[in-house]
């Protein structure tokens, strides 16, 4: 067995999936692994290097010889948070590659139910995190927002409020990945790293919103009809973790 | 009454919200809108939820009356005008100014605009037009709009505001008109039809010119709309046309017969609803009600029985198109020696289970006859309308995965619309079985008594009654109790009210529809 290993930013999958492809040592003999696994004994590691070029022929071939629509969901299949999706995406181009463009009906293969599965979770996530995330008005009037997905979903939520707050600008900052959207008015967006201690400060900054925030608690609150309180189905349309960062569960 | 105009903004939002709260609609669903520069927002076809409050309920639009005060009497009301409550209201701005700063924020996803009815319908609805009309113009709101049509207002108001709005929506609020005489004496069934029809009749005639405007030219069923002073005056036009020739009256006998809708016909019994209003606006012409239209029913304020809820929503469906009919579970806020006791509280196991049976006229080609009769006049109370169907017609089963068409599929138990879909696509590559069947979605537990893959049975079961029966209440035990203690109940069913609420918002108009019923 020969195990590749390569990075997890989308890029870096597509690299190794070319690789993996390309050593012709059969699909079989091949595995695509992330960093920093324990090694087995009887493989051989092969660290895949990121280059542009693979990334972009592996792109290239799934959106022409496949489909537009695969490339989207084995796009989003590689923004998820499983650990194991280089591997599963390149079972699923196996696949696909060999029976052509309808596979995603076959949710009865291993390989296509695998993909489905993860671009589904993931799916679910970027819905609550446009539902969920929050905006407040730091000093210069920049909209600023943090989320902790634990997909990779910051591409998508940025395209979602780009177009709904083009006007606007604003940060969508993911704790988790420490790195931010930042959009500017009528201009566009592009993501950049947030981890300097530059950026840290920057988000830790106060905002000045008792008005609006004290307004939509009022409201939040006004609205539940008491005779029908129900915490439970509360909670499990808005599962807890995703509280800390909603205006109306902060306590001030 | 004395309104108190002069209130701090925080005191009107908590009164005016808390008036409003009684209203159950709460989607923002039915039209897909991109952003525009120099505006704000945009719209998802399937719509967002962006809380949920304390009752579990969905929280998607800012839902505010403009008014809390009041020239109606209606009995259930918490704003009628026999109540010493403060009275209070808004301005169009301070109405745009939220509605505006709440959305930048992330925390709605558009209005809901509603009223008492302050001095006349004409004055409230001027109002709201005008509340609408800066919030379009001025504030360049691009989001989504719910407005109540009032009624009783001047027809050429509603259809100006028409034009402002998403959705709107008139509450019929109680399924017969005795019961609107007998509870709210200011208002009367034809009021309420009137506006309801005048609507419908708005957006089938922007259909209709869309549509033949848009042969032979591409199939682009947008661009030539006519602009809307134009638009308006034939909509009103034929709008006074059918006036004359029916006073709205709400047609329960005009029902398809039952035999007529048998199982496994074609395909197209059920389909998910569809919107061909897809754009609010193009090139500054701007849609009528692009969103359709929605209405309200009080469950368990007046006596009628399920049957008759049934049959009055699949009417307002086949007569009226609208968009959904919201059941709204009676909650006594007015102690009033007309209105029933209710020692358990909102019926809230009753509202659950005309959901589920709304669910099944609109989505599963189910007729409100083959659900309910005279004779069976009440939904069961273990088993969802579905299931309870299905023991009916046990000589319908087993079904073979393999070989039913889309509508045969629709009616098992455990099967919905995604899952149905999913089983026509995935077959065409393989026979199906049991473990890929889970896969696809299919709730097993229910379903297994139903199906067939391939000729066999999950497990061998006689095809009884009873047996059965006693098999599907098990499953369905532990969520009756759980409604009926307020408790957990709404997250083991995808059609309870707050599944419902966020999963129609959601999904309601895009063609994937999950649905395990
Ligand atoms: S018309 Fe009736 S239901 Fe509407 S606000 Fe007035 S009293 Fe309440």
């Amino acid at each position: 067995m020969t195990v590749f290993v390569c990075g997890q930013e989308v890029e870096e999958i597509w690299c190794g999936i070319y690789d993996a492809w390309m050593s012709r040592l059969g699909h079989e003999n091949v595995r695509i692994e992330p960093e920093g696994r324990d090694r087995e004994l009887f493989c051989e590691y092969r660290e895949v290097a990121a280059e542009e070029w693979k990334a972009e022929k592996v792109t290239k071939s799934i959106r022409k010889k496949l489909s537009e629509e695969l490339y989207e969901v084995v796009y989003r299949a590689a923004l998820s948070e499983d650990a194991d999706r280089a591997d599963k995406i390149y079972r699923f181009l196996i696949y696909a590659f060999a029976m052509g463009t309808n596979v995603m009906d076959q949710l009865q293969i291993p390989a296509v139910y695998e993909v489905f599965r993860m671009t589904r979770y993931l799916s679910r996530e970027y819905s609550h995190v446009i539902e969920f995330a929050r905006f407040s008005r730091m000093e210069e009037g920049v909209l600023l927002s943090r989320i902790k997905p634990k997909n990779d979903v910051l591409v998508l939520v940025s395209m979602h409020f780009a177009d709904r707050l083009s006007g606007e600008n604003w940060i969508l900052y993911d704790c988790k990945r420490k790195k931010a959207a930042v959009h500017q008015a009528d201009r566009g967006w592009i993501i950049v790293r947030a981890d300097s201690a530059q950026w840290q400060e920057r988000l830790n900054k106060k905002t000045d919103e008792e008005t609006y925030e004290g307004l939509w608690r009022t409201f939040h609150k006004a609205i539940a009809i008491t005779q029908r309180t129900n915490l439970k189905c509360q909670q499990n349309m808005l599962p807890l973790r995703f509280r800390p960062y909603m205006t109306e569960f902060n306590k001030v | 009454m004395l309104i108190q105009e002069e209130m701090d903004i925080q005191e009107k939002l908590r009164i005016l919200s808390d008036a409003a709260k009684y209203d159950v609609s709460c989607s923002s669903s039915g039209v897909a809108r991109k952003g525009k520069k120099g505006t704000i927002g945009n719209t998802l076809a399937a719509g967002i939820c962006h809380s949920f409050a304390a009752d579990g309920r969905c929280i998607s639009l800012l839902k505010i009356l403009f008014t809390n005060q009041c020239i109606h009497d209606c009995r259930y009301c918490i704003n009628r005008r026999s109540n010493d409550v403060v009275r209070t209201r808004f301005t169009p701005e301070e109405v745009c100014t939220l509605t505006i700063e709440f959305y930048r924020r992330n925390y709605i996803e558009g209005l809901f605009l509603s009223s008492g009815i302050l001095h006349s319908p004409d004055y409230t609805m001027e109002q709201i037009y005008e509340t609408l009309y800066r919030l379009r113009n001025e504030y360049h709101f691009n989001g989504y709009v719910h407005v109540k049509a009032i009624p009783g207002a001047d027809p050429g108001l509603v259809e100006r505001v028409g034009f402002l709005t998403d959705r709107m929506s008139v509450n019929l609020e109680l399924p017969t008109a005795e019961g609107l005489r007998r509870l709210a004496p200011g208002k009367t069934r034809e009021k309420i039809l009137m506006p309801m029809r005048q609507i419908q009749r708005g957006i089938a005639a922007q259909n209709l010119r869309a549509l033949s405007d848009s042969k032979g030219s591409g199939g682009n069923v947008r661009r030539h709309l006519q602009d809307s002073s134009q638009t308006g005056r034939n909509f009103q036009n034929q709008w006074w046309d059918h006036q004359r020739q029916s006073a709205g009256t709400l047609d329960i006998r005009n029902r398809p017969s039952a035999g007529k809708r048998e199982i496994g016909m074609a395909d197209t019994i059920a389909h998910p609803g569809r919107n061909v209003w897809t754009s609010f606006q193009s090139q500054n012409r701007r849609f009528f009600v692009p969103a359709g239209q929605s209405t309200q029913i009080i469950v368990g304020a007046t006596p009628e029985s399920d049957y008759h809820m049934i049959r009055v929503a699949e009417a307002l469906y086949q007569n009226y198109d609208l968009k959904r009919v919201f059941y709204s579970a009676f909650v006594r806020v007015n102690d009033d020696s007309l209105l029933p006791e209710l020692p358990g509280g909102p019926p809230l196991l009753r509202e659950h289970r005309l959901y589920q049976a709304d669910w099944l006229l609109r989505f599963y080609g189910f007729g409100a006859e083959e659900l309910l009769s005279e004779e069976k006049p009440n939904f069961n109370i273990l088993l969802d309308p579905k299931c309870d169907w299905a023991l009916r017609h046990l000589e319908w089963f087993p079904v073979e995965v393999n070989r039913a068409d889309y509508g045969t599929l629709l009616r098992v138990p455990g099967l919905g619309v995604k899952s149905a879909r999913r089983i026509l696509a995935a077959r065409k590559s393989a026979a199906l079985d049991f473990p890929d069947l889970k896969k696809l979605g299919v709730v097993l537990k229910r379903a297994m008594y139903f199906l067939t893959c391939s000729g066999k049975m999950m497990v061998p079961v006689r095809m009884d009654e009873n047996f059965i029966t006693s098999q599907l209440i098990g499953v369905e035990h532990g969520k009756v109790w759980d409604i009926e203690n307020h408790d957990s109940y709404r997250q083991l069913s995808l059609f309870d009210d707050c599944q419902v609420t966020a999963l129609v918002s959601r999904e309601d108009t895009v063609s994937a529809l999950t649905g395990t019923l």
